[in-house]
């Protein structure tokens, strides 16, 4: 095991360095910034499954000469489910990176991108498998500082160092909040080990236990994107190269996740009243909801899955929501059964949303283009990425036989066994959120129907899109392992839950893997087989059996199958891409359905002949939607700060006999108190 | 020959009161060359102070002090400042934000600000120097106020050495000096800090053509 940890940071120290030494011939960089990618990713999976399924958590330590502080890692369940959700898209990932980092050569360095790359997927893990407050933090922030300067990557553009630059305040605003969280625990603790976090000297007492839980909930709530701190994400994760925004989107914000499962269920005991439950309910519900209806208004691939970032997160946080109020109320069995699917959606969104962003990167370095209006026909040009980019859509889409749909029903059933609740409102309420999450399910699926529909079918809208061409092989081994998990953790359900059990227990309380279970692990069903359950291998069968149903219909009854080849018939004109359905014409319904939330503005100029006001010339149509949050919560505050910035300006007037006299005043009034 | 505890504090007290007394004629100077000088004249009576000190208590590492003292203060730093006001073609201090007589008056009452500050706590003394550590305050005071009151970089410059000059006989008067590690770094110090100002007032004269350092006010944004 140990031998393990020492593979994994070595590959990840020759990552690092190795980039940096070697010749600088972008075949050889993007190897060996990969091979030791590779082989660290692995052994964190092979550590992973052994964390997950070893009965004692597997420890180490180093000690440090700084006070508080030691390099003590400890491996339980829970962080050995995030090292292996971490560690499988960075697998993936740097297979990918190897042949796509190329087409930066001549842009950005290589080899500095390659050993960042191999730094950022090193802290990432050391997040999740630190068992020191200090050194959490420490790598917390190694986390955050390494992905903005991956953000930064192409930073000759103004609108990447924008985005580095929020990037950059969010999240230390964000830290701010976790560092006082942890102040607090500290307190009690008396030292950062969170062995001591979890048995503190003294118990905290409940108001300062509020206080942990609601700054907690600021800090990684910032890194997780959930609204209304989500405003960074659709502006970093895009600018980052894609093979980054895949780990951004896909690994780096799950990190939050386990980091408030960790404070909530491990430091504070699981013991906490109903509404903190709710507000986590609350949020993951809003974030869920207003992260996809944003992400149908974006045109821009990487920015539209950015939002859904923010959408899956609630998702995530709505299944440990729910866990925590049943937690409350004592229920362990449910709370066992939210907390499952929340961290199974964990996993399944990060297999999907990587493959997705992988998908978009493909698209990018076949096309040079990220608005998806530019795209078109691809699915012929590129049929590998094409097939690929479907299963991830289809899986973000929650659409059997892939895995989002597994853990989005596991979420829905915990919802619905809210009726063992004894309150009224919250009976009413998690039906409720129930609701909101099928409406969101629904407009996601709109949403790729569009980012699926425009990209890849009908004629090519722009000469970047008539010559694109396939990528090269490790780009498609990468999405292929990636689709192949979708796919797998879909229908093999009775392989993942047991593992996810071991890491809900200690949590919880009890183990549900008989319960949840059913039919020696042919079916799934929340706790209560009576009240639903579902047979995901039946299920595909079932879809397989009804297509060559269909198939073996049409042939029976329809005949011969005859080949044509022939355009499209269109009326007797031919056919040219500007009478494609545009991405903005797809989704006009849904924007004047929700517009009160939109706030879009709409305009449309034209111009006539100079002959004949009947005649058009040109019309140009304009729409935007209003950013909400940005425009009344934080530009409020920034326009704040640099008032009283101004108004402090004052006494800067950058005078060297001022200075020397402020200092000097001091001094001597100083002096006077003294006496 | 013996001297009594009693007239040695006082030949003490009496070098302490030529190092102010300096310390007015520096206020009063204009010529820059002339202030240079009276600031080697200064660390002179700061020499023969830790010297009589040494030679009263017999801290032999007073000596060393007063050695490098001698050798950094009264010789090296006048030098270079010397060579810097060759180069920079400026010999006279013109505008002053405060005027000499205003200037002098300010530092009279430096210096009795200095005084009713250590009066209170110079009965707990037991050293011979006790009675000096007010005059070092008003020595940092007034060299203070020349770095505030001046504009040329080298005027500033010899305010700052006047404050350590004042720091020293602070030291001396209250503990006999620091250990003589901590000496030695101090005079690092404050030959590393001269050449800097040194190489930085050229800089000046090279970037606006003056060594008013009110000119960096355009550097703010």
């Amino acid at each position: 095991m140990l031998n393990l940890l020492w593979i994994l940071f070595g590959s990840y120290a020759a990552g690092i360095l190795l980039p940096l030494c070697l010749p600088r011939r972008p075949e050889v960089q993007s190897l060996t910034a990969g091979a030791p990618a590779i082989m660290a990713t692995s052994a964190g999976v092979v550590l992973g499954i052994l964390g997950l399924t070893s009965s004692e958590p597997i420890t180490g330590s180093l000690a440090s000469t700084v006070p508080l502080l030691a390099f003590s890692i400890r491996i339980d369940p829970l962080a050995a489910f995030f090292l292996l959700t971490i560690s499988l898209a960075g697998l993936a990932a740097s297979i990918y990176a190897i042949g796509y980092v190329q087409h930066f050569d001549g842009r950005a360095s290589i080899s500095t991108l390659g050993s960042l790359f191999n730094g950022f997927l090193c802290s990432m893990t050391l997040v999740v498998l630190a068992d020191n407050g200090f050194f959490f933090l420490l790598a917390w922030e190694l986390m955050s500082l390494l992905s903005y300067f991956l953000v930064v990557t192409e930073h000759e553009k103004t609108e990447v160092r924008y985005a580095g630059l929020f990037y950059l305040i969010m999240t230390h605003v964000g830290t701010a909040f976790i560092i006082v969280a942890f102040l607090i625990f500290f307190q009690s603790a008396e030292s950062f080990s969170f062995e001591t976090f979890r048995h503190p000297k003294q118990s905290l007492p409940e108001g300062m236990r509020t206080l942990a839980f609601l700054m907690a909930m600021i800090g990684f709530g910032t890194k997780a994107g959930i609204v209304p701190l989500h405003v960074w994400l659709p502006y970093a994760h895009p600018a980052a190269p894609s093979h980054i925004s895949a780990l951004m989107s896909g690994v780096m914000i799950k990190t939050a996740i386990y980091a408030l499962i960790r404070v909530y269920f491990d430091f504070l005991g699981g013991q906490f009243p109903w509404w903190w439950g709710f507000a986590v309910l609350f949020l993951g519900a809003t974030s869920a909801l207003l992260g996809v209806m944003y992400a149908l208004m974006e045109h821009d691939l990487k920015r539209l899955l950015a939002f859904h970032s923010v959408e899956n997160i609630g998702i995530i946080l709505l299944g440990i929501g729910a866990g925590m109020i049943f937690q409350s109320y004592g229920l362990k069995e449910l709370a066992a059964l939210g907390l499952l699917a929340g961290l199974y959606h964990t996993i399944n969104h990060a297999m999907f949303k990587a493959l997705l962003f992988l998908g978009a990167g493909s698209l990018l370095y076949a096309t040079h283009a990220r608005n998806i209006e530019e795209y078109g026909g691809l699915l012929r040009r590129m049929p590998w990425t094409g097939v690929f980019f479907l299963i991830g859509a289809v899986s973000i889409s929650a659409l059997p036989p892939t895995n989002g749909f597994v853990s989005e029903w596991l979420v829905f059933q915990s919802l619905f066994l809210s009726y063992q609740l004894p309150t009224v409102f919250l009976k009413l309420m998690l039906p409720i959120a129930a609701a909101l999450l099928a409406l969101t399910g629904v407009l996601a699926l709109a949403c790729f129907a569009k980012a699926f529909g425009i990209s890849f079918l009908a004629l090519p809208r722009s000469a970047h899109a008539r010559h694109a061409e396939e990528v090269p092989a490790p780009m498609r081994v990468g999405m292929g392992l990636l689709a192949a998990l979708c796919v797998g953790l879909g229908v093999a359900p009775m392989v993942m839950v047991p593992l996810l059990d071991r890491v809900v227990a200690p949590l919880a309380g009890i183990s549900i893997e008989g319960k949840v279970l059913a039919m020696d692990g042919w079916a799934l069903a929340p706790v209560n087989v009576e009240f639903s359950s579902l047979s995901t291998p039946a299920l595909s069968l079932l879809l397989m059996a009804l297509a060559l149903l269909g198939w073996g219909l049409a042939v029976a009854l329809g005949g011969h199958p005859q080949k044509r080849h022939y355009k499209t018939w269109g009326c007797g004109i031919n056919l040219t891409p500007r009478m494609e359905y545009t991405g903005t014409g797809f989704v006009q319904p849904i924007k004047r359905v929700f517009s009160t939330v939109y706030q879009p503005t709409v305009k449309i100029e034209t111009e006539f002949l100079d002959e004949s006001r009947y005649f058009a010339k040109r019309r140009r149509f304009e729409f935007h939607i209003e950013p909400i949050f940005e425009k009344y919560l934080y530009h409020p505050l920034v326009s704040f700060f640099t008032t009283m910035a101004d108004r402090l300006k004052v006494i800067q007037a950058g005078s060297l006999h001022l200075y020397l006299t402020y200092i000097f005043v001091t001094l001597i009034l100083l002096l006077l108190l003294a006496v | 020959m013996q001297i009594l505890p009693y007239n040695g504090a006082q030949l003490v007290d009496l070098c302490s009161a030529l190092l102010l007394l300096t310390c007015f004629a520096i206020v009063a100077q204009r010529r820059l060359s002339s202030c240079v000088d009276l600031f080697a004249l200064q660390s002179a009576f700061l020499v023969v102070t830790a010297a009589l000190v040494a030679y009263l208590t017999g801290n032999q590492h007073l000596y060393i002090a007063a050695a490098l003292t001698a050798v950094i203060k009264v010789i090296i730093i006048p030098l270079v400042l010397k060579k810097v006001i060759d180069r920079l073609n400026v010999k006279r201090e013109l505008v002053m934000y405060v005027n000499v007589p205003t200037g002098l008056l300010i530092c009279g009452g430096l210096v009795m600000l200095a005084f009713f500050i250590a009066q209170p706590i110079i009965p707990f003394g037991f050293l011979l120097t006790r009675d000096s550590l007010a005059i070092a305050l008003g020595i940092v005071l007034i060299g203070f106020f020349t770095m505030i009151a001046r504009q040329k970089a080298v005027t500033q410059l010899v305010g700052f050495l006047v404050l350590e000059n004042g720091l020293f006989l602070a030291a001396t008067a209250a503990t006999y000096g620091m250990p003589l590690i901590v000496e030695l770094g101090v005079f690092f110090d404050v030959l590393i800090a001269t050449l800097i100002a040194g190489i930085y007032t050229n800089r000046l004269q090279d970037a606006f053509d003056n060594v008013d350092t009110n000119r960096l006010t355009v550097l703010k944004e």
